[in-house]
């Protein structure tokens, strides 16, 4: 009686009209980007409920997460000082729900506030659970929390994994669901605008058989033939720029993650101001002007996009605007390595993992490679995906060592 | 698991409409002192189902069952250090380090080990 959802009807119609008029990508056929039906919530294309988890992310992000836990935690302590700079902005007493809480670094972050964690993984939250945290096994997508019972919520680093824009959407529909009128919620993700491009390259794309293997496929994938750009065999290895690469780990991208010691705290990391700005639908920053190009790093401002959002819509190139394909379009799916060391590998099963083709062994870096699934988000992006939330306003949202982030406030 | 994450969660098995409070089944509990926060408990005590929390803490195993809360509650016994400190105690000190919660309208059993919930649904079940 007290978790029932009010966020689909209206909003979602009015979100989803502006998906339809988005550029589609190669990665977001209109299957997918077009789940359809605000009504019913339903997922045409493979009959699924958003709830139900794809193929691909119980493969390429939960069994990952599984196997690689304890390299994974031994890898992320440094916390982000945005995310700690909320945390601690927050007033003394408040209940924090971080959905998504991985090895919980920001955990009790504020020794004022109460904390609960939760993970789809449960390696991970067994090492929350050993650290002392209050933690529980969950899905971000379905949260088994009352509504309006925390004050604050957090999701650091997990829309991203996430592969259909419904399912993004409902995450956040959730976070917003479970915090009280007036309470925060911080969204981070992964942006495609890295101010380091060249890691781009260390990335494998998952290409227009994408679609076809994992979003519209039933339940079970179909095999994948050797060409096919999903084909484990096809991923190219990423080669660690000598300098970008860090002692603490052996992954070859850790942009949201690995970057703290980088930024000391300071003007930069204070608290993110909550001014709220009505989310207007109508004026939300949507494309680029050109639909496709991916601004320079240097040109992305440090602080904010709000400014834009109060510009109106630059026109759309006309092909994109209809769907049809843009070679300029940017990519957005990605497979992103994870490098398990041998010594580390027995853990999680790597033998039989390489067996089944699931990783593979690297023998000049000692290691077993993992990929994982991300979904990119563009400039704009998160915007649009939190702008048909009608219980939820925009109070902050800004790039941050390429990441997009948003503050919400429940209204 | 505290009783506080106990008051919190609800069985979301889909087409659950009552699904809460769980009902706990507690095998092992363990106390650990928390830091006592006043602010907190005056904040949430609100946001507290007094009446799952108190039958929760009474169904814990003889040597940790809570008897000392009252059955109803009112924000003016937050006056009270002694209210405070008990109520400090049943949500925050007492662990639930084995057991399950089981949903009142299905019988959904959602085990918790070694103080972990496990809230995951199966597939049919989302």
């Amino acid at each position: 009686m007290h978790r029932r959802y009010s966020a689909r009807g209206g909003g979602c119609a009015r979100v989803l009209d502006k998906l339809r008029m988005k550029p589609e990508l190669p990665g977001e056929g209109a299957t997918r980007v077009i789940p359809a039906d605000a009504a019913t919530g339903q997922l045409p294309a493979a009959g699924e409920r958003v709830e139900s988890t794809p193929e691909i992310e119980k493969k390429f992000v939960h069994h990952v997460y599984d196997a690689i836990a304890p390299h994974f935690s031994a890898t992320r302590f440094a916390r982000w000082p945005k995310v700690a700079a909320f945390l601690g902005s927050l007033p003394r007493g408040s209940l924090v729900l971080d959905a998504g809480c991985g090895n919980g670094k920001y955990l009790g972050v504020n020794a004022d506030c109460l904390f609960l964690g939760c993970d789809i993984s449960a390696p991970l939250v067994n090492i929350c659970a050993s650290r002392g945290h209050e933690v529980l096994v969950a899905d971000a997508v379905g949260l088994p929390f009352r509504s309006g019972y925390g004050d604050a919520a957090i999701s650091v680093a997990v829309l991203h994994h996430l592969s259909t824009e419904g399912r993004r959407r409902k995450a956040v529909e959730e976070l917003v669901r479970v915090v009280r009128r007036g309470g925060h919620v911080l969204i981070t993700v992964w942006a495609v605008e890295q101010e380091d491009q060249s890691l781009l390259a260390k990335w494998t794309p998952l290409g227009p058989k994408y679609d076809e293997e994992w979003v519209n496929a039933s339940a079970s994938p179909q095999p994948r033939s050797p060409s096919s750009a999903l084909s484990l065999e096809s991923i190219p290895e990423a080669h660690e720029h000598p300098t970008r690469s860090r002692a603490r780990s052996s992954s070859s991208l850790i942009p949201l993650k690995g970057i703290v010691a980088e930024e000391p705290a300071g003007p930069r990391a204070q608290s993110p101001s909550l001014k709220p700005i009505i989310a207007d639908t109508s004026t939300a920053a949507d494309e680029k002007p050109d639909g496709s190009r991916v601004p320079s790093p240097s040109l992305i401002p440090s602080k904010g996009i709000i400014g834009d959002a109060e510009k109106p819509d630059a026109p759309r190139a006309e092909g994109t605007e209809m769907g049809l394909p843009d070679d300029d379009v940017e990519q957005q799916e990605y497979f992103v390595p994870w490098h398990l060391p041998y010594h580390r590998a027995e853990v999680g099963g790597a033998s039989a993992a390489i067996a089944s083709g699931f990783a593979k062994k690297d023998d000049q870096k000692g290691a077993v490679v993992y990929n994982r699934y991300y979904h990119v988000f563009k400039e704009g992006e998160l915007q649009r995906l939190v702008a048909g939330i009608e219980d939820a306003v925009v109070a902050d949202q800004f790039y941050d060592k390429s990441n997009w982030c948003i503050v919400l406030q429940k209204t | 698991m505290r009783l506080l994450t106990h008051n919190m969660l609800a069985c979301n098995v889909k087409g659950v409409v009552n699904g809460y409070p769980l009902r706990l089944e507690a095998e092992v509990v363990a106390e650990r002192p928390a830091d006592f926060n006043a602010d907190f408990l005056r904040h949430i005590f609100a946001r507290i189902d007094w009446k799952a929390f108190v039958g929760a803490a009474r169904s814990l195993p003889e040597e940790h069952a809570v008897a000392d809360l009252p059955e109803d509650a009112e924000p003016s016994m937050l006056a009270s250090e002694d209210f405070l400190r008990r109520f400090h105690h049943a949500l925050l000190e007492l662990h639930v380090e084995k057991g399950a919660l089981v949903c009142p309208e299905t019988g959904r059993r959602f085990a918790i080990d070694k103080g972990i919930p496990n809230m995951l649904l199966n597939e049919d079940e989302v």
